[in-house]
């Protein structure tokens, strides 16, 4: 395009522009304080609807009253003063969604932070959506691998599902969901990360590390650290499962990580106790079981004729003390498709990922694992459980029959077997290959604190010399023959 | 039970006195103020007392038209302004450089903007995008 053009195209704009007039309605603050402000006027204001006040700070208009409209700010409102100007906007509170977004550090509101060029995106999707209704669904079926082997092989995850991830403080939850975000690589998985409340520091351990994997080509980190207001941290859930379903309406499989939703529920406590709604349990406000189930509902498997895609969702709760019987934690295990315990004790043993495998279930994620995986994986769980019984029967008898003792050793061994460090994913193939390995003796003659040698040495061997098998387990094939051809790699490895 | 508004005592107080005779609103006054003072609400009196201004306004089909432009209307376009609104309408005019041109007119709750400064806004926005 000449310059002369773009003159042209601009007095062309200029000349067409019409004159128009502009017809708003106002309301006047009567009460500021504590990020939330009391309007008067607004009548015909809509739930949820985003207002707006001077300095372009936005508002979002949660309690609608007769006289006056509750709304708490958005933003900075140490200049907002008694008797200002609200605008209503007519728009429900929306935030921009977009592939502009992946691989950046944005807040709640979708405006960046991590410092780069401004995003803009053409596409809105407001943060309050009903959920897929059930003829739109579809069953879980396809597998979303995490990457730990424990996971994957006793607690499997499939797209589409919730599972929660729920523990003490510095039990590993954040580790697993991070682990779990890397191993999505070359999936085809679009991933959202939201911190909620979390200090700053530790996002930006998180966004360097996932940098670092070259996680964040395919990942959005949503923001609302520990300094932004009570709003931000409200809707941030909200937000980041906005930007998710832009890319499922796309067709494409989406990861939704919520870090961590009892830091929103404090949140919105706050908010809900400011706006002077009456208090419940814990002083939880009434719609607090709402507040998590419409979020984790927006996590669905879609069928063909409703375009496909995917949100997979995996919250995370931080009890105290293990108290999982507390308020917070009761209601998103009876919300989600299971959940994946962490504890104390077993991180502090030397078992991590601390996976209390005994109360950790997936109620929906064992059809999508794939046939191999489904094989081996069987017994493991089994084996688990008799080891646990034998193991705490143990402690206090000192000669035991061989066939205990067989049972115990085997059972240090799978444990031995799932420890896996952080940040170092392992593909299924070679999860399988070392759970069928272990299961079928090939490791008893090796001592338990040489395990993890072991099987990384087997996995090598794998690797190098027998690729063609391992892709067919990859691709979920599964059969005597393939059986056989695993046992004489095992035992060609024995030898070597 | 939830602490009453000024709004509400302001709306009581118009219901009970809008029929009254003029010998009785001493009395009526008295009570009110004495209620105000149970109910620990006589420091926001003046308060009240705007709510009541407002109200009785609004009951009396009176609107608030609050005109403001960048430089002083001429008294003709004023005077066809008061047409427009009515007779009963109350106006107030306010002078806003940052206007640039143009007017504003603020009915009650409405605001009908046709300065130059939003103007010029809208334009930028479709040239940008």
């Amino acid at each position: 395009m000449s310059t002369n053009n773009i003159v042209e195209e601009l007095k062309k704009n200029i000349a067409y522009f019409q004159k128009e007039v502009e017809r708003e309605e106002v309301g006047k603050v009567i009460e500021v304080g504590d990020g939330i402000a009391r309007i008067s006027g607004l009548t015909k204001c809509q739930a949820g609807e985003m207002l707006e006040f001077p300095g372009d700070v936005f508002g979002l208009a949660l309690n609608l009253e007769e006289e006056t409209v509750g709304s708490v700010l958005l933003g900075d409102f140490e200049h907002i003063k008694e008797g200002d100007m609200v605008k209503r906007t007519n728009k429900i509170l929306s935030v921009p969604v977009g592939e502009q977004l992946i691989g950046r550090v944005v807040n709640s509101l979708g405006v960046a932070i991590d410092g780069g060029k401004d995003i803009k995106t053409t596409a809105f999707y407001p943060i309050e959506k009903i959920a897929p209704g059930v003829m739109t669904r579809e069953p879980v079926a396809v597998p979303m691998q995490t990457g730990i082997k424990a996971i994957d092989a006793m607690i499997p995850i499939g797209r589409g599902q919730r599972e929660l991830i729920i523990g003490d403080r510095q039990t590993g939850k954040t580790a697993v969901a991070i682990d779990t975000i890397i191993n999505q690589k070359g999936k085809d998985m679009i991933c959202v990360y939201v911190a909620i409340g979390q200090k700053e520091s530790k996002i930006a351990r998180i966004v360097a590390k996932l940098k670092e994997a070259g996680a964040m080509d395919y990942t959005i980190v949503v923001v609302a650290g520990a300094s932004s207001p009570a709003a931000l941290s409200y809707i941030a859930p909200y937000a980041g499962v906005a930007m998710a379903e832009y890319f499922m309406d796309k067709g494409k499989d989406v990861l939704c990580v919520y870090d961590d939703l009892s830091k929103q529920a404090w949140a919105y406590r706050e908010i809900s106790l400011l706006l002077r709604r009456p208090p419940g349990r814990e002083a939880y406000p009434g719609d607090v079981f709402y507040l998590h189930s419409r979020l984790l509902e927006r996590a669905c498997r879609r069928n063909k004729e409703s375009g496909g895609g995917s949100i997979t969702a995996l919250p995370i709760i931080e009890t105290q003390a293990s108290d999982v019987t507390a308020y917070i934690p009761t209601n998103v295990i009876s919300i989600t498709d299971g959940q994946i315990f962490l504890e104390t004790d077993l991180f502090y043993r030397g078992i991590r990922p601390a996976l209390n495998v005994g109360i950790s279930v997936s109620r929906v994620g064992g059809a999508a694992q794939i046939k191999p995986m489904k094989k081996v994986a069987g017994k493991l769980k089994l084996a688990m459980a008799q080891f646990r019984e034998m193991e705490a029967f143990a402690q206090f008898a000192s000669d035991l029959d061989p066939e205990t003792k067989k049972q115990i050793e085997r059972g240090q061994r799978i444990t031995e077997l799932l420890k896996q460090p952080q940040y170092q994913p392992v593909a299924v193939e070679n999860q399988v290959v070392g759970i069928f390995a272990v299961n079928n003796g090939y490791f008893d003659n090796v001592a338990v604190k040489n395990i993890s040698e072991a099987e990384k040495k087997l996995t090598d061997f794998m690797n190098k010399s027998k690729r063609s098998l391992l892709d067919k387990i990859a691709a979920g094939e599964w059969d005597e023959k393939i059986e056989t051809e695993l046992k004489e790699s095992c035992n060609e490895f024995l030898k070597v | 039970m939830r602490k009453k508004s000024n709004l509400q005592f302001a709306k009581a107080l118009y219901e009970v006195t809008k029929d009254l005779s003029k010998s009785h609103l001493p009395e009526t006054i008295k009570q009110f103020v004495l209620i105000l003072q149970k109910n620990n609400k006589l420091k926001k009196a003046d308060y009240i007392i705007e709510e009541f201004i407002n109200y009785s306004k609004k009951q009396g089909g009176i609107k608030m038209v609050e005109i403001t432009t960048a430089r002083k209307l001429d008294n003709s376009i004023l005077n066809k302004l008061k047409k427009i609104f009515g007779e009963k309408s109350e106006i107030t005019e306010v002078i806003n450089k940052n206007l640039l041109g143009g007017i504003k007119i603020k009915v009650d709750d409405l605001v009908y903007d046709a300065s130059l400064k939003l103007q010029l806004k809208n334009l930028r926005e479709k040239i940008i995008s």
